[in-house]
C-alpha cells in the first residue's frame, strides 16, 4: 500500500471538474484508492466521494493506493493534482 | 403566505414579462418518507432504483444533446457532470448494500445518502464547494421524481404557467422551456448564476426575490417582469393590462417580428442606411432569425464561454463555437469581443485579486495583457475560425494607446505562428476597439488611427464620465447617458472615426433607446448594437427619419446643460416625429 500526502492547489478547489478528473484517473487502475481529508475518507474512484471532501484551495489530502497497479496509479493521480488539473492561471 | 395583491421587489435575472399562475415546485422538502420493507421486496427496490437511474441517464443525455444543439458545447459540460454523477457505480453501491441491510425503501436511503454527501458541501464557505452541492441536488431530485413512479418531465404545464422555487438548475430550466413554463420566480442566484445565463439565452423572463417561494400560495395569479425585477402576487385588473401591454412592447415576440422586416439594414426616409446590429451572449433562439435576415452581430460576448465552462475554455472549444458562429452569419459580419472580464463579471470568483476599487482596476483588456496565454489562446480560436472572412476582433475598455498597440502585437504573434503552421486564416480580419472610458474618446483620433472601426460603450462610458455607480440607489440619478457631457465625448469618438475612414458604432444600452435614435443618426453614427428585441421596433423607426432634418436636432441638443434639457427636446422631437406611443425603457 502506498500513501502520499498532496495539497489543492488549483484556484477554485476540488470543484465539479477537477473532481471528474481525478476519478476517471484513479478509475483506470485496478487498485483501490482512497481519499482522507481531516477524518474523512472516500473512495476515490466514486464522484460523489470525492465531492463530498469538499476540498477547497489549499487544502492537504492523503491519497492511500493499494493493489497490482499501485506504483503507477500513484505517479498518475500525484501528477493530475500537481498540474493543478490542467487549469490555467 | 400572500393572500391579496402585493408587489414585490427583487432582482432582474432575466429580462422580459410573463403573465400566468404559480405552480410551486417543492423541491427540498419532497414527500421522501421512511419505510421498512419486507425482505421479500429488496430486489424489487433495487431494481426500481436502477431503472430510475437508467431513465435519468436517459433524460440528461438528451437534454445534454438538444443543449448542446441549442447553445453549444459550454451547457453539455453541465451535463456530463451530472451524468457522472448519476452512474456513479460506488455511492449506487452503497445504496443498495443499504437497502439490503436497513430493509428500507430505495426512496428514502437514497435521499438521505444524497444528503450526507450535499450536507458538507452546502456548509462550506466557498461559492464553488456549495455550487457543487445543487449539481447533486439536480441529478438526485431527477432520480427520485422517477423512483416514485409520476411526474413525467416530457409533460406540458398548463397555459401561463410560472414556476416558483428556491433555485433551479440549467439542466431544470431546459426542460421547463420545453414544457412551456413562461417565467420563474426564484428565491436564489445571481445575475451571472448558471440558472441566469441559460435562462437569458433562452429569453425566459426570471426574477429572484429573497425567501419568495414559501410565501407564494399554488395556483396564485401572478405576474413577474424580469425587466425591472418585481413581481405582482394577486394582480388587480390594471396591474394585469399595463402588463399586457409592456409584455407586447418588450416581449419575445418582437424577434419573430423581425421576419417580417423588408429592409435590411433599414434606410431613413432620405435613403440613408444605418446599420442595426444585435448584441449577442450565447447562441439562443434569436440566432435563426437574426442570421436568416443577415442582421449582424454587433458584439458577441465571449465572457459567457467563460461563465458557462466555469473556467476558460480550451482553444478547440472556442474554436468550434466561433466557426459555429461564423457560419451561421455567412454574408453577413459578427464582432468578437474577447474576453471582457472582472468587476461585475467573476469578481467573486476567488482566484481573481481582491481590488478596494474593482471599477478602476483588472478588467476588460488588463488582465488579458497579463495572462497572456489566455488571450492568445482566444485570438487563435477567433483566427482559425475567421476563413469566412465575417468575423472581427474586438477589445474591450481599452483606456490608452499602448494598451491597443500591446494587443496588436499579440495578434500579429498569433498570425505569425498561424502562418509557420500553414493554418489558414483572414489575413485581413480586423481589429477594433472599445471605447468606454473617457480617456480614450479624448484620446480618440490617435486610437481611430491605429484601429479599424470603434465602438462605443456607453454604459461604462457613462458611468466613469459622471463617477456615478447605476447600481448605487445613492448616486443613480446621477448617471444618465443624456447627460451632455457623455454626448460630446461620443460626438467627437464618431467625428474621430470618420476622419480616419473608421466606422464607429454604439453598442451600449442606450443605442436601443428609440428617443436616442434620430441623435445618434443626425451624430453620424454608423451602427447602432442592441438587445435582439429591441431590432424590430428600432428598424421601423429609421425609416420615419430624415437624416438631414435631424442635423439641426444634434445641435440643439449638444447645447444643452442637463441630461434632463436633453431628454425633452428628443421627446419633443419624438412627438413631432407623429409617434403617438412613447417608448420608456430609460429611467
Amino acid at each position: 500500500m502506498l500513501k502520499k500526502s498532496v495539497k489543492i492547489m488549483n484556484k477554485l478547489g476540488l470543484h465539479a471538474r477537477p473532481s471528474a478528473m481525478l476519478v476517471t484517473v484513479a478509475s483506470r487502475f485496478k487498485s483501490e484508492v482512497f481519499f482522507t481529508k481531516a477524518d474523512l475518507r472516500v473512495n476515490g474512484k466514486s464522484i460523489m466521494g470525492v465531492m463530498m471532501l469538499a476540498a477547497e484551495k489549499g487544502s492537504e489530502i492523503t491519497i492511500e493506493v493499494d493493489g497490482a497497479d499501485e506504483v503507477q496509479a500513484m505517479e498518475q493521480i500525484v501528477q493530475v493534482v500537481q498540474s493543478g488539473f490542467g487549469e490555467n492561471d | 403566505m400572500i393572500t391579496k395583491r402585493k408587489l414585490v421587489k427583487g432582482s432582474a435575472i432575466s429580462g422580459g414579462i410573463a403573465l400566468g399562475y404559480a405552480r410551486v415546485m417543492t423541491r427540498g422538502v419532497p414527500d421522501i418518507v421512511e419505510l421498512v420493507i419486507p425482505a421479500t421486496r429488496v430486489r424489487g427496490e433495487i431494481k426500481a432504483l436502477e431503472e430510475a437511474v437508467e431513465q435519468t441517464v436517459d433524460e440528461l443525455g438528451t437534454l445534454r444533446d438538444t443543449a448542446g444543439k441549442k447553445m453549444g458545447l459550454a451547457v453539455t459540460k453541465i451535463f456530463d457532470a451530472q451524468l457522472m454523477i448519476a452512474t456513479d457505480k460506488e455511492f449506487l453501491k452503497h445504496v443498495k448494500q443499504e437497502i439490503a441491510e436497513q430493509k428500507r425503501n430505495a426512496r428514502s436511503v437514497y435521499h438521505s445518502l444524497v444528503q450526507a454527501t450535499t450536507l458538507p458541501l452546502l456548509g462550506s464557505r466557498d461559492i464553488y464547494m456549495r455550487q457543487m452541492a445543487k449539481d447533486i441536488e439536480a441529478v438526485s431530485s431527477r432520480v427520485l421524481s422517477h423512483l416514485s413512479g409520476y411526474q413525467k418531465s416530457d409533460l406540458r404545464f398548463p397555459p401561463n404557467t410560472i414556476l416558483v422555487g428556491d433555485y433551479f438548475s440549467p439542466g431544470e430550466i431546459l426542460s421547463y422551456r420545453q414544457r412551456k413554463a413562461v417565467g420563474l420566480l426564484v428565491s436564489e442566484g445571481g445575475r451571472n448564476s448558471h440558472m441566469a445565463l441559460i435562462a437569458r439565452a433562452l429569453m425566459l423572463p426570471v426574477v429572484m426575490v429573497r425567501g419568495i417561494w414559501t410565501s407564494v400560495p399554488n395556483h396564485a395569479k401572478i405576474i413577474i417582469d424580469g425587466t425591472e425585477g418585481t413581481a405582482i402576487i394577486y394582480p388587480d385588473e390594471h396591474d394585469w393590462s399595463e402588463h399586457q401591454k409592456k409584455k407586447k412592447r418588450h416581449g419575445p415576440a418582437l424577434i419573430t417580428r423581425i421576419k417580417k422586416l423588408t429592409q435590411i439594414p433599414p434606410v431613413t426616409k432620405d435613403g440613408q442606411s444605418v446599420q442595426i446590429a444585435a448584441n449577442l451572449s450565447l447562441l439562443g433562439p434569436a440566432n435563426e432569425i437574426l442570421s436568416a435576415k443577415k442582421i449582424p452581430v454587433g458584439l458577441y460576448r465571449t465572457e459567457y464561454l467563460y461563465l458557462a465552462h466555469d473556467d476558460f475554455p480550451d482553444e478547440d472549444t472556442q474554436y468550434r463555437y466561433y466557426r459555429r458562429i461564423a457560419e451561421q452569419y455567412v454574408g453577413t459580419s459578427v464582432v468578437i469581443r474577447t474576453f471582457d472580464l472582472g468587476y461585475d463579471k467573476l469578481a467573486s470568483r476567488n482566484f481573481w485579486p481582491k481590488e478596494d476599487n474593482p471599477a478602476l482596476g483588472w478588467r476588460g483588456i488588463r488582465p488579458m495583457l497579463e495572462l497572456t496565454q489566455i488571450f492568445k489562446t482566444q485570438i487563435r480560436a477567433i483566427l482559425r475560425a475567421s476563413t469566412q472572412r465575417n468575423l472581427k476582433i474586438m477589445l474591450p475598455m481599452i483606456s490608452e494607446t499602448r494598451e491597443l498597440l500591446r494587443a496588436r502585437k499579440l495578434i500579429s504573434q498569433v498570425k505569425f505562428s498561424l502562418r509557420k503552421e500553414n493554418i489558414p486564416f483572414d489575413a485581413d480580419i480586423e481589429t477594433g476597439i472599445m471605447v468606454e472610458v473617457p480617456s480614450a474618446a479624448l484620446a480618440a483620433d490617435d486610437l481611430a488611427r491605429k484601429a479599424d472601426f470603434l465602438s462605443i460603450g456607453t454604459n461604462d462610458l457613462t458611468q466613469y464620465t459622471l463617477a456615478a455607480d447605476r447600481m448605487n440607489s445613492k448616486v443613480a440619478h446621477i448617471y444618465n447617458s443624456f447627460h451632455p457631457s457623455v454626448l460630446r465625448l461620443i460626438q467627437q469618438t464618431v467625428d474621430a472615426g470618420h476622419r480616419f475612414n473608421k466606422p464607429v458604432s454604439i453598442c451600449g444600452e442606450v443605442a436601443g433607446d428609440p428617443l436616442a435614435l434620430p441623435l445618434f443618426i443626425g451624430m453620424g453614427v454608423d451602427t447602432l448594437s442592441i438587445n435582439p428585441n429591441r431590432i424590430f421596433d428600432m428598424c421601423r423607426l429609421v425609416g420615419k427619419i430624415d437624416s438631414h432634418l435631424v442635423r439641426h436636432l444634434v445641435g440643439s441638443v449638444m447645447s444643452s446643460s442637463t441630461a434632463q434639457e436633453v431628454t425633452k427636446k428628443l421627446e419633443e422631437y419624438s412627438r413631432a416625429l407623429g409617434k403617438r406611443r412613447t417608448f420608456t425603457i430609460r429611467k
